[in-house]
């Protein structure tokens, strides 16, 4: 019993000691800004006389929220956004995983092809996505039109709807490939001595993906789906490349939104609130998916 | 930070004491050599300063030779400027000496200092008195127009002889059935970047150029909205029934200039409102199938005659410059009257000066600064305000609304105008 | 049917993984190609009507102006190189140890830590980035590769906790036991055990916080100026007011890649293979 006892405490302060380097280091670097952005929302803030004027209102930006109708609209846009762009990049991500992780699909050359969406500097991705949806010389509608599925070139971004998911559309080819690599290193970490006892069982195949593939793959899964749902709340590049929010406020999200307000319009504590918002969201999103998942780690312990 | 200083600095150091010690702030990182100025501006082919964008640089190493001065440029992709200069003020810090502005002047007007006041009557006189509307708040001049950038229309000049328009439309009625007569054969009459609401160059500020034209304006006296009037909703009447009659569909989609100007370029639209800089780039083989077919005139009339907007490219000094006077010196030499005609004719970016516009080499190169001169006699107010970026998102916002069909234009003239009441309101 | 067959699957899901496969391709090579052909064509050739491909509009122009004024681009990217290796570093030496130190070491409150590290990622840069503008300006450091490298931490460092942490959290707790009996303190288990099991994550590890470092923008812009520039503002400036020399800016792009390529073609067997597999039989 002695000797468990300090089998324990001496795995407590190692592992003290190989966590606080991190914890100090985000603290110093992130400790006051997200304080501050946080006192930031509860104040008015002006820019005056060569400084900054700030005088403390209490709630008075999140009331100016509850009453601003483009940031109703905005969370609207955000929740489809989000909702959709998860859904599809985890199960997407996921069959590229499966894909890649076939014999047929080991070849280097598909590992390679799959960094190269993710890779393009996003700045210069939009642009060329903006291109291609180009209503007029876009090369999308070109082709569309020589296959004969279209018979007049579309305004792709001219209408709420369809603009709103291009933009999705957009951010999705570009956020597959990081959760494909995520979900390809946990299918890798499935060891295959499970699958060779569910041979040896005679479990078809779909069993086998279904009680030794998907159990294996709950954590990896839920560290996909937190970490792309944090990100499809932050998106704000493609927004302001592709369409500024335009037409008609019809594809502002929250982060574009917190951005215009903060950068365009100065109006820093409102826009500090809104991006306080998002931080809210956020963590009640996650709290959510960790309350989910937590039994299967137990299980996995 | 060691501070080194040359005896010449030293000297200069003293003689700017006075003026530095009554500054707010320091910045300890430029206190190196009192003599270097920071210049903050955009990259070329935007208008870039000289040494920066290819004219002027022999000029420049004299000039800086001669007042022995560094000058450091901090230049950045045009799109970028307003953030990087609005995180760097909402800090509280300005760490420019030299500042690019495009609208921004009353926004930023605390950082700034009022050196255009200050500036040689003989260069004042040779500078069109309006070009000073945009960068002038509560009656002190905060920066100067570097280069006459205003809206006039750009057209095809085969396409409209196709449909017996041997000249420009001269009046909005023109336009309209110009635009409707053109648009065949695959093109479109008209072509516009309606997708971004704000700034200048955005949808709202459009609608501003037709606002005045049908005799409108933005502002009242006391700074309140005057739009909701029969001008306000005839401006964006106008606009809807350009759309109907053959604007580009696509035209509510193209969120920056450089998408519609692609269309014209490429021979499938006819006519558009642009930015005297377009001359060139529609002359360039590499990138436009109309070269030398592409004609300029003043904007067609409405009720109350032309306008147009100012683009108003400007240089500012920070209120934070050590050195305020070389600054000056600095955005003088800008506008001397050798270098404006060297960026006129090495970059095409027109000149502000009127003595350089009128100069014959200058208007034979770009054919269109004699329209620019033309329209230039007409308003062309931007009415920019502190709150310029807030209220052109709202008024374009409901611009966008009616253009889509969603709202008549009275209505979305009435509700652009509770909006931007709203916002001044708050501004106190 | 043997275990090999099994595993690769009958004649049906092998059509069905071809099918998946080309699809996968088309997907993601379809925009990447029409970049590179951008990056060949004149504008002339890309606003034409459908875009004009044939031969004589082809041309090396846009590479040749992007190198002639490309001690901007060289200067990117040496700086670029420089803030995401040494990002990249910095999140897997702090980083791993932390997140094993999360999962398996009796960390008290190791679930709220862990948590709490991940809600820093919750508020959007854009919130933060007026205060750190101004710390940042305070100390002197803006424009400076290391200072933007730290920042990059900020972001870098929580994900590849989160990413390690969840693997790490999946080991077999037999495997640490042994380790122990065999008289291993915690620190060797990990460097001898955990860390080469573990190659997979943290490859992905390594590859997200490398790409996300490399591409950054919003803090690049406001914490550089011209000297610490990196790549993505190289590729910005191409995007002006009135004009976006669009070829330019994709052959800027495109260049701007191969650096990640060239990593991703050294290290793909390290960021992929079955590595973990053989490892756990034993």
């Amino acid at each position: 019993m002695a000797s468990q006892a300090t089998f324990e405490q001496r795995r407590r302060s190692a592992g003290l000691f190989l966590v606080a380097p991190a914890i100090v280091v985000l603290l110093a670097i992130l400790g006051y800004p997200i304080l501050e952005s946080m006192m930031l929302a509860l104040q008015r803030v002006q820019l005056n006389a060569g400084e900054i004027q700030r005088s403390f209102i209490g709630l008075g930006n999140f009331q100016r929220l509850l009453a601003d109708e483009t940031f109703r609209h905005a969370a609207l846009n955000t929740l489809y956004f989000s909702v959709a762009e998860v859904v599809l990049v985890v199960v997407l991500g996921f069959g590229v995983a499966l894909l890649l992780n076939h014999p047929l699909g080991r070849p280097g050359f598909f590992r390679i092809l799959l960094v190269v969406p993710w890779a393009i500097a996003p700045v210069a991705n939009a642009v060329l996505w903006k291109w291609i949806l180009n209503a007029n010389y876009g090369v999308l509608n070109g082709i569309l039109q020589s296959l004969g599925l279209i018979d007049y070139y579309q305004v792709w971004l001219g209408s709420p709807f369809s603009a709103l998911n291009f933009l999705l559309l957009v951010d999705v080819w570009k956020s597959v490939p990081f959760v494909a690599l995520l979900l390809l290193a946990g299918l890798q970490r499935v060891p295959s001595i499970l699958y060779r006892a569910a041979y040896m069982d005679g479990a078809s195949r779909l069993q086998a993906f279904r009680h030794v593939t998907l159990p294996s793959m709950r954590g990896a899964v839920a560290i996909a789906v937190v970490l792309q749902t944090i990100w499809s709340l932050r998106v704000f590049d493609l927004v302001f490349v592709l369409t500024r929010g335009g037409p008609a406020d019809a594809t502002v999200l929250l982060n574009f939104l917190a951005y215009r307000v903060t950068f365009n319009f100065l109006d820093i504590g409102y826009g500090a609130a809104i991006a306080n918002v998002i931080f809210v969201l956020t963590l009640l999103l996650a709290i959510l998916y960790i309350r989910l998942v937590r039994p299967a780690e137990g299980a996995a312990r | 930070m060691s501070i080194q200083m040359s005896r010449r600095g030293m000297l200069q150091a003293a003689a700017a004491a006075g003026a530095a010690a009554a500054l707010p702030f320091g910045l300890s990182s430029h206190a190196a050599a009192e003599e270097a100025l920071t210049v903050f501006g955009p990259l070329p082919p935007d208008p870039a300063p000289p040494g920066a964008a290819k004219f002027s640089e022999a000029a420049f190493e004299a000039w800086k030779k001669a007042h022995g001065a560094s000058v450091t440029y901090d230049l950045l992709a045009w799109p970028q400027l307003h953030d990087r200069m609005a995180t760097a003020f909402a800090s509280g810090s300005a760490p420019w000496d030299v500042i690019y502005m495009c609208g921004w002047v009353p926004e930023f007007v605390s950082f700034l200092t009022p050196f255009a006041d200050e500036l040689p009557k003989s260069l004042v006189d040779d500078l069109p008195a309006s070009s000073f509307e945009t960068v002038t708040w509560q009656g002190k001049r905060y920066g100067a127009i570097f280069t006459l950038s205003l809206l006039t229309l750009f057209y095809n000049k085969e396409h409209l002889a196709e449909v017996g328009f041997n000249e420009a439309p001269k009046n909005w009625d023109e336009f309209k059935r110009a635009t409707k007569e053109l648009t065949r054969n695959g093109r479109f009459g008209f072509v516009a970047n309606y997708g971004d609401p704000a700034g200048i160059g955005g949808t709202a500020s459009y609608w501003m150029a037709f606002l005045q034209q049908a005799g409108g304006k933005m502002y009242g006296e006391d700074g309140m909205p005057v739009f909701k009037s029969d001008a306000g909703v005839a401006a964006l009447q106008m606009m809807m029934d350009l759309m109907a009659a053959g604007t580009d569909p696509g035209s509510i989609s193209y969120a920056s200039i450089n998408d519609s100007t692609n269309v014209l370029l490429a021979g499938r639209a006819s006519m558009m409102m642009n930015w005297p800089f377009m001359w060139n780039a529609a002359q360039d083989p590499a990138q436009s199938q109309i070269v030398g077919k592409l004609a300029s005139a003043i904007l067609p009339a409405g009720p109350a005659g032309s306008a147009s907007i100012d683009g108003t490219d400007a240089w500012t000094v920070s209120k934070a410059s050590k050195n305020p006077a070389l600054a000056r010196q600095l955005v003088e030499f800008y506008l001397d009257a050798e270098v404006q005609k060297r960026q006129a004719l090495d970059t095409g970016w027109l000149p502000i000066r009127l003595s350089v516009l009128a100069d014959p080499e200058v208007q034979q190169k770009l054919p269109n600064a004699a329209v620019v001169l033309e329209q230039a006699k007409h308003p062309y107010n931007s009415f920019v305000t502190p709150d310029f970026n807030q209220v052109t998102q709202a008024v374009g916002t409901e611009v966008q609304k009616a253009l889509q069909g969603q709202k008549t234009a009275a209505q979305a003239i009435a509700d652009a105008s509770d909006l931007v009441t709203a916002i001044v309101k708050r501004r106190g | 049917m043997s275990y090999a067959l099994y595993r690769r699957g009958g004649p049906g899901l092998r059509l069905v993984t071809i099918v998946g496969l080309v699809l996968f391709v088309v997907w993601s090579a379809a925009p990447v190609v029409w970049l590179i052909l951008s990056s060949l064509l004149q504008q002339k050739a890309l606003i034409a009507r459908p875009p004009d491909l044939s031969p004589a509009n082809l041309t090396l122009d846009n590479f040749v102006t992007v190198v002639a004024s490309a001690a901007a681009l060289g200067r990117g990217i040496l700086n670029s190189l420089i803030v995401a290796l040494f990002s990249t570093a910095v999140a897997l030496a702090l980083g791993a140890p932390a997140a094993y130190a999360l999962a398996r070491l009796s960390v008290p409150r190791a679930n709220a830590i862990a948590f709490l590290v991940l809600a820093t990622q919750m508020l959007p840069s854009i919130a933060i980035a007026i205060p750190l503008f101004l710390v940042i300006s305070r100390i002197g450091l803006i424009d400076n590769v290391f200072s933007l490298g730290v920042v990059y931490l900020s972001f870098n460092l929580p994900i590849v906790i989160w990413i390690l942490r969840g693997f790490f959290l999946g080991i077999p707790a037999g495997l640490e036991k042994a380790a122990a009996i065999d008289g291993a303190g915690v620190l060797r288990t990990f460097w001898h055990i955990v860390l080469p099991i573990s190659i997979p994550p943290l490859g992905a590890a390594a590859v997200f916080a490398f790409v996300e470092a490399w591409n950054e923008f919003f803090f690049a812009l406001i914490l550089t100026r011209q000297s610490a520039q990196t790549v993505p503002l190289v590729i910005a400036a191409f995007a002006g007011q009135y004009q976006t020399v669009f070829g330019q800016m994709m052959a800027a792009a495109l260049i701007s890649v191969v650096p990640v390529i060239v990593l991703a073609v050294v290290f793909r067997d390290w960021i992929v293979r079955g590595f973990a597999d053989g490892m756990m039989k034993g």
